[in-house]
């Protein structure tokens, strides 16, 4: 599994959305199902997928899909 | 998790990434441009604009009176929004067993930010654990679904519905709903 689907399999799991909603443009709390709850286990869902362990201030950065792409690629994850 | 620390100006409370710092007379002219946007305005109970003046009043106002304390929020060395407690009866914040707290973020990036909640945390640790007050109690207008469900994940809940709903947490919830986002912006 690329990288990108595994990020769009975890932004599906975590936010119980369909992946096809999965896309860059997809903000933080611009749909009901990513709110501040579904946020936290998105992070931890991310930071398993990845194995990696995120800043508090990539976890506040982290505001839409491109954005989480731009945080991960600080830590090696390509894309 | 937080630290307090008293300044010449007040209470300065520290933890969560953000610094509250007491109002001066220098946050004036920004707090006043948040509190008059249309942004913050909406979600006030009074949607008036409020004028150099009227502000210039409350704030002198503020200096004597031990019922209510007012911060603004500072993340990164930047304000970002204001924050405050204050009693229902004019009893002394420092004696109260309950209080109503109000936040807004003024600067538009940090609107719908997760650092929302990070003043929050620190300000109501503060209300907690220094001056141990047993509850905390909030009015929503009906209308704000978002301050709504902010609130209960906080751990409050919903105990009267008229023209505003009112919602109350107490140390024992709020620990309990919070335990999560804590350890994520604690890192």
């Amino acid at each position: 599994m690329s990288n990108q689907e595994k990020l769009v399999q975890a932004f599906s799991d975590a936010l119980g959305i369909a992946q096809d909603l999965v896309q860059d443009t997809l903000e933080y709390n611009t749909i009901k199902e990513w709110d501040s709850t579904a946020h936290m286990v998105l992070i931890s869902e991310l930071e398993t997928v990845f194995d990696v362990m995120l800043d508090t201030d990539d976890i506040i950065d982290m505001s839409s899909v491109a954005k989480a792409k731009s945080i991960l690629g600080k830590y090696d994850v390509t894309f | 998790m937080i630290s307090v620390n008293s300044t010449p100006g007040g209470i300065e409370v520290s933890g969560y990434q953000i610094v509250l710092v007491p109002v001066q007379e220098h946050h004036l002219d920004l707090l006043r441009t948040w509190r008059n946007s249309d942004f913050v305005r909406q979600q006030m109970v009074n949607t008036q604009l409020i004028n150099e003046a009227q502000q210039g009043a409350w704030f002198t106002k503020l200096k004597t009176d031990s019922s209510q304390q007012h911060w603004v929020v500072y993340y990164k060395d930047t304000p970002i929004g204001a924050t405050n407690i204050r009693t229902s009866d004019n009893t002394p914040v420092s004696e109260a067993e309950e209080l109503a707290p109000g936040l807004y973020i003024g600067e538009p990036k940090y609107q719908g930010n997760i650092i929302a909640f990070a003043p929050t945390l620190a300000l109501y640790d503060y209300c907690f654990d220094y001056l141990k007050i047993n509850a905390l109690r909030a009015e929503v207008k009906q209308d704000n679904i978002a301050a709504m469900n902010y609130n209960k994940k906080l751990g409050y809940r919903e105990v009267d519905r008229k023209d505003m709903v009112t919602l109350m947490v107490d140390r024992e919830s709020y620990r309990a709903d919070t335990t999560m986002i804590k350890r994520f912006l604690s890192r």
